[in-house]
């Protein structure tokens, strides 16, 4: 385990000084060169080398006949290169002093025996030199908050707070667009590819000791120092939340041996016994995955599993509480205090069991903000799950009614519209109890997008937003078990 | 490294497993009629007689099991029974006590790769592999740990009192559970353990009714 950030072997891949990238052209069909545009675009405050033998410039940057010419010792190598001649840059590098690098190029274990004993080539230049590196077949790495962005898809979204290591480039690529449709982001993720040097446990430890990392996502296909990752995980967890999604483990593991044991123990249930006794939350989707980084980022712990449900809409009150069921958790009666406390609210059609549901609510305010301030003080609940909906066409037929219509009904609307998110934002996210918001409208309508801009976490639909609050209750107990432990 | 692996008898793997605490069956190795009828004697009648050897690995299926002998003639009966048909794969017969009890579990251990000795708990029995109920840690464990284990059972409840049944000795449960860990870590030449069934008893106790120690050899 390392003692803080700087000696990680990746605080030099993720914080580097300044930059050399091998493989970057002006074309774009070469994937070097779509790496150094996602470097430019985020605003890397350092110097970037590109190395190019014919080009005089790169992508507007003055570029380098060769590493030697370079007037500094770069921190970084990023390495976007034929097979081939990966050995020999690497050798380069390290002759000039570099000891951090991102080999992107593919080609090597992954593709048979003579690709391994390339790894192994490439290896033993890394030791001989101490060059720590990340790769080689990985798609690369960013770190948001340092303004780092070497992988080949562009980062357009705000720094977040999701620290995220993956045995798949594409959960670290692909994932930006995906998160920033919730306003959600990275902190810093990795890509690491062959795991030849710098593998997922090393990740785990950066991530862990990362201060703009609130909370740890794995992409995991196979752990190769598995008792490493326990005792990482378990140091790591309980103070830092860590959800991971393993695949791969599938009954066809399993052996016909001499013992019971052997043809029950598939790698799939080895690994939910791993993650227990490591106190890391499985997912079992990526969606998943990060519905649960998402409140683990934005929501207080609950202190138990007693859950408040808060709707006017009867269907997905009543699916949020079997889903709640569903995921552990219970939905106790409201107490006779808070009964009070609602009764002037309640229409005669409504109702204070839980969920408590409205049905009719005769101001929006009372629903987006006296009821919920009054509910998130409920003694007898550890949690509160609320449903949203605000379509911008039931406001505007609520400004008719006040005699605002046209272009001035509009612009009133959206001005609504936001203020009440920034509203119950503010609410969700100091509230002294587990928060969370759940609606059947996403990003599309404004006021779900507005609630996503100011960070607070409304799952898309009721079935999510239980699951997300059944992992943190189960966060919880996993907590309390290994610091029990001792 | 398959041709290396064998198994321990059943004698031989209880006592194993006794040297760390796990409770198994009071049993005595018999080689002949009168021997069976003797061990029969002191042990205390109903018994179980079972072939004994390392080849016979799910004795269930090789017509090797007499349970509940209530008497000496039962006892002389299922000896010739096992000695015609399985003599010359047998150490010997295994006279035991007749565990009873409803609830059965099943306790093992393997190896996992980039992993090693790893602890199992589940549902036991004959049907263990239908019902695939388990749960799973890498050794070592605490007892803590175990009892986490025992709550990821889907059949937990049978740990608890249960159709007039005491719940289970949770202690004695989770001690077991962690010297399994133990011996995986100690020693490096077993390669898997099944106990199955691990019999909870009307009064809560646990005992290992069979047990099954596979073993590797040193290359």
């Amino acid at each position: 385990m390392i003692r803080e950030l700087a000696d990680s072997p990746l605080y030099g891949i993720v914080n580097p000084e300044s930059i050399v990238i091998f493989g970057a052209s002006n074309k774009y069909t070469a994937m070097g060169t779509s790496l150094l545009a996602s470097i430019l675009s985020l605003g890397f405050p350092g110097p970037v080398y590109p190395v190019h033998l014919k080009e005089k410039e790169v992508l507007g940057l003055g570029a380098y006949a060769s590493l030697e010419e370079i007037p500094d010792i770069p921190g970084l190598a990023i390495i976007v290169l034929p097979t081939g001649v990966v050995a020999e840059v690497l050798d380069a590098c390290g002759k000039k002093g570099i000891r951090h690098a991102i080999i992107v190029s593919g080609g090597f274990v992954e593709v048979g025996e003579d690709g391994a004993r390339l790894q192994e080539q490439i290896k033993d230049i890394a030791k001989k030199y101490g060059i720590r590196f990340l790769g080689p077949n990985c798609i690369g790495a960013v770190n948001t908050h340092g303004k780092l962005n070497a992988t080949y898809f562009s980062y357009e979204q705000k720094p977040g707070f999701i620290g995220m290591a993956s045995q798949s480039g594409s959960f670290i690529t692909q994932m930006f667009a995906y998160l920033k449709k919730y306003g959600l982001g990275f902190s810093s993720g990795f890509s690491v590819g062959n795991e030849a040097d710098i593998d997922i446990v090393d990740c785990l430890e950066y991530l862990g000791a990362c201060p703009d990392t609130k909370v740890i996502g794995l992409y995991i296909e196979s752990i190769r120092r598995g008792r490493e990752f326990i005792e990482a995980a378990r140091a790591i967890s309980v103070k830092k939340p860590i959800v991971a999604y393993y695949v791969g483990g599938t009954d066809a593991g399993k052996k016909a041996g001499l013992s019971h044991t052997g043809s029950l123990a598939g790698p799939d249930a080895v690994y939910d016994g791993v993650f227990a006794q490591s106190g890391v939350i499985r997912a079992r989707s990526m969606e998943e995955l990060f519905d649960f980084c998402w409140c683990f980022g934005t929501c207080r712990l609950p202190a138990g599993k007693r859950v408040l449900i808060q709707t006017h809409s009867g269907g997905p009150g009543a699916v949020a509480a079997d889903a709640c069921a569903r995921a552990g958790l219970t939905i106790p009666p409201v107490g006779k205090d808070t009964k009070t406390l609602l009764a002037p609210y309640l229409p005669s059609t409504g109702s204070v069991n839980n969920p408590v549901d409205f049905t009719f609510i005769k101001r929006n305010t009372d629903y987006l903000a006296d009821i919920p301030d009054i509910l998130v003080k409920d003694k007898g609940t550890d949690a509160m799950l609320m449903y949203m909906m605000m379509p911008r066409q039931l406001v505007l037929r609520a400004m008719e009614a006040f005699g605002i219509t046209g272009d001035a009904a509009l612009v009133e609307s959206d001005k609504f519209i936001d203020e009440q998110a920034a509203l119950l934002a503010k609410r969700i996210l100091s509230a002294d109890k587990t928060f969370v918001g759940f609606s059947y409208y996403t990003g599309e309508n404004r006021f779900i997008s507005s609630m996503y801009e100011h960070g607070a976490p409304v799952l898309p639909g009721p079935n999510r937003a239980a699951r997300a609050l059944g992992a943190m209750a189960r966060y919880v107990d996993l907590k309390k078990k290994i610091l029990s432990q001792g | 490294m398959k041709n290396n692996i064998k198994s321990l008898s059943e004698h031989e793997s209880k006592r194993l497993l006794a040297g760390y605490g796990i409770p198994v069956t009071r049993e005595i190795l018999a080689h002949t009629g009168a021997g069976a009828v003797a061990a029969a004697r002191e042990i205390g009648f109903p018994v179980a007689v079972k072939a004994c050897g390392k080849t016979l690995v799910h004795k269930t299926e090789s017509d090797a099991v007499f349970l509940n002998i209530g008497d000496e003639a039962g006892v002389n009966q299922a000896f010739e029974r096992i000695s015609e048909n399985l003599s010359a794969r047998i150490d010997g017969v295994l006279v035991q006590e007749m565990v009873t009890g409803i609830r059965e579990l099943v306790i093992g251990l393997h190896r996992e790769p980039h992993f090693g000795p790893c602890v199992m708990l589940g549902a036991g029995g004959v049907t263990a592999e239908l019902i695939n109920d388990t749960s799973f840690r890498v050794a070592p464990i605490d007892e803590i740990e175990a009892g986490d284990m025992m709550n990821d059972l889907a059949s937990r409840a049978m740990l608890e009192s249960f159709r007039g049944q005491a719940p289970v000795d949770r202690k004695s449960l989770c001690r077991c559970l962690t010297a399994m860990g133990q011996i995986g870590l100690e020693h490096d030449e077993v390669y898997e353990i099944d106990i199955n069934p691990m019999i909870i008893k009307n009064d809560g106790q646990i005992c290992a009714a069979d047990a099954l120690v596979v073993v590797r050899g040193k290359n």
